[in-house]
Parts: structure tokens; sequence; C-alpha cells
């Protein structure tokens, strides 16, 4: 059973609290506010009655507890790290304790999420799972931009909407459904076509520009406006059962544009003529949003630069020095 | 003579039909003779559609000389999403 820093705080008196870290990892992140005793993952836990365990990032003694089978114990989600953020900041993190955990994020990065605003414009094949995966790890401010309406042939590829949503407008129907992951993300929505005129204040104090639209012309304007107001775009697109994945203008680094100077293809290419499955755009789209992530985070191993090509047809990639 | 191998993604896997091809080509063979050389092999159906080249994993602006074991892809855009 698992227990937050939160409800912890509020029972506490109610639970005998064991902390079975090292003696290392006490020193350096006390459990301030919590009156524990001490155990460890190779001792016999005999305590009668309720009881939290507590290690660095909830995650020994979620094993520990199963294993050990250990009666009446719960294990604090996110462990010291988790309530040392709360004890400190009053901010409960521990759902994201999985993410917290790695070093290339921690409470740090987490926070930065929390913080940022992302807009996704097109809100389709990619556009869904960019917005779910951004969502559940997260992101604070979704901006969704789209003027479309859900039609019976998306719902094979776009699950964030369902049978009873055909006719609706996708950005209202997409919410609804965000929201339901993770209530405390704000969702701004804006049914407009994106275009030249509006661009530039529909991406107003946004801190990423997902691309997520299905044709050259879109592309070409969203790289205009970026490239103007200095954001960042993480760039998706599909071809049957391939994608391609950049994280376009920053601080200068190529475009779109820089890309494709000029970038005819045939009609016949577009996901309706050309077909396209649910995986692809999963999988493309989620890339997105894990470059996304990387960008906000401040991870260095990136997209930034580079073209990555994906066949998932035999699983071949391609990245690309730009 | 070199020989150069072309790793084919998108409109142009479908157009030749295969994954990679390799060449053997003149060495001074360029990156736009290639091209042609692709073009031509795919008939009609790449006639729409702007290629931008890498040559070993690196995106070139301007033309340029071939070298024996060089890895080529040719990049088109792709518009789905």
């Amino acid at each position: 059973m698992i227990i937050t820093p939160e409800v912890l705080n509020e029972q506490k008196n109610d639970f005998t609290i064991i902390d079975i870290r090292s003696n290392e990892e006490r020193q350096n992140f006390p459990l301030l506010g919590l009156d524990t005793i001490l155990s460890s993952f190779d001792q016999n836990i005999d305590v009668a009655g309720k009881k939290v365990l507590i290690c660095q990032f909830g995650i020994v003694t979620e094993g520990m507890i199963i294993e050990k089978k250990i009666n009446n114990a719960f294990s604090l989600l996110g462990g010291a790290q988790a309530w040392a953020e709360y004890y400190n900041e009053n901010e409960d993190l521990s759902r994201w304790a999985r993410q917290t955990v790695l070093p290339e994020i921690g409470i740090e990065g987490q926070k930065k999420l929390l913080n940022s605003h992302v807009s996704i414009i097109g809100m389709g094949g990619l556009g869904c799972p960019v917005a779910q995966s951004l969502v559940i790890a997260g992101i604070g401010k979704l901006k969704l931009i789209d003027n479309d309406i859900v039609s019976i042939s998306n719902l094979h590829r776009q699950p964030l909407y369902s049978f009873e949503d055909v006719n609706k407008k996708k950005i209202l129907a997409a919410k609804s459904k965000l929201k339901i992951l993770n209530p405390e993300v704000i969702i701004e929505t804006d049914d407009t076509f994106f275009d030249d005129i509006n661009g530039e204040e529909l991406l107003f104090k946004t801190d990423v520009i997902i691309d997520a639209t299905d044709n050259i012309k879109s592309r070409q304007k969203i790289d205009k406006i970026s490239k103007k107001l200095k954001i960042p775009t993480v760039y998706g697109a599909l071809f049957r059962f391939e994608g391609q994945v950049s994280i376009l203008n920053v601080n200068g680094s190529p475009g779109y544009s820089d890309l494709f100077p000029s970038s005819n293809t045939n009609r016949e290419d577009s996901c309706a003529d050309a077909g396209v499955l649910s995986m692809l755009t999963a999988i493309i789209g989620n890339i997105q949003a894990l470059e996304a992530i990387k960008l906000i985070v401040g991870i260095n191993n990136n997209l930034i630069g580079k073209l990555l090509m994906y066949d998932g047809m035999n699983h071949k990639t391609e990245v690309i020095e730009l | 003579m070199i020989n150069v191998k072309v790793k084919c993604f998108s409109q142009v896997k479908y157009a030749l039909g295969v994954d990679v091809l390799t060449f053997e080509v003149d060495e001074n063979t360029t990156s736009i003779d290639l091209e042609k050389i692709i073009r031509e092999r795919a008939g009609e159906k790449l006639n729409d559609v702007s290629l931008r080249i890498a040559i070993n994993q690196k995106y070139q602006k301007e033309e340029i000389a071939l070298q024996d074991g060089d890895e080529v892809v040719f990049i088109p855009p792709v518009q789905g999403g």
C-alpha cells in the first residue's frame, strides 16, 4: 500500500514511521517534521499496528512490503525526496515519484515541467499522444489549437476521442479527457485555424510549440512564427509506417525552412491518402513529447539541430546532423 | 569507381521498393548526380517530391563529391500528422 506525503502529514500520529535508509542518506536528507524509528532493508519489521516505511525514493519500501509480507504497512510515495519537497515547499510532487527518481529529471526538473507552457498545433494523430503524455508528465499549462471536429475516421488513431465525441470540437473533447488524466493541468483551447495573422497571438508566452499539423503549408507558417518569436518547435511528421522528429529554432538552430527550403510533395502523401496506423502516430507523438520534456528540463542529449527518421516497418532509425 | 550505399526512407523507399541500394559510380560523382540516378530509377514516382540529402549522417546544403563507402540518405518532406 502507498501513502502520499500530504496524507502522511495529516495522519502522522496514527502511524509508526520507520526510516530504512542508510546513515548517509539520513544525514543528507533528514525527515524533518517526522518522529521516526530507524531500521534497514535487512531487518525484520516487528512493529505492531499501522506503519509507514520510508526509503529515499519510495521504490525499495514498496518492494520490501510485498516481499516480506509486512502487515498494515504503507510505503511513502516518492520517499524522503518527496517528503522533503512537501515539508519545505508545501508541494506534494509524489505522484511523479517514478520520474523524479530519474537523476536527469529530479524534483527541480519536475518543477520546471509544472511551470511550463506548451502549445500543440493540431489535435489529430500526433497531437493526441503528445497531449496525453505531456499532461500525465505534469506539464503545467497546455494550449490546444485546432478548428476541426471529431469524425469516425479519426477514432482508430486519435485515442482522446470516442464515438460519443463524433461531430464535437476536437479541442473540447480532448480537454475533457485530459482533465481526467490530470485535473490540475491548466488547459486553454482555441478553435481557430492557425495562420500568419493569428499565429503570434496564439503562441504568446508559450515555452515550446508542438507542430502536430498534417500539411506542409501549416508547418511553414509555424516555422516562420517560431523563428520570429524565438520559441522552439518540436516538429513531427508521418508517412505511412515512418516518421520524422526534430527540435527546431533553438537559439538560431535550423528551422523547418532550413531543413526543407523547397518542400514539394505529392498530395497523396497525407495520412488521409497514404494511410496511417495508430501505433506510428503514438510512437512519433511520444518521441515529440519526450523531446519537449528534455527541452524544458534542460537535458542536453536531444534532437536540437538533428533530424530523426524512423521506419516502423524495419525499425531502422537515422539521426542526421543538420 | 567507388561504391556508395543509399538508405531509403519514405517516398524514396516506396518509389524504389527497397530499404537499401548500393551503387557503383564514377569517382567524380556528386550528390546531385546520385539524386539524378535515383530519380531516373524511380520513374515518375518522385517527380513532384523535393529531396534533401545527408551523407554519413550529415545534412548537406550544397552539392558534394561522393567518396568510396559513403552512406547517403535522401530526405523528402513528409506531411502527415
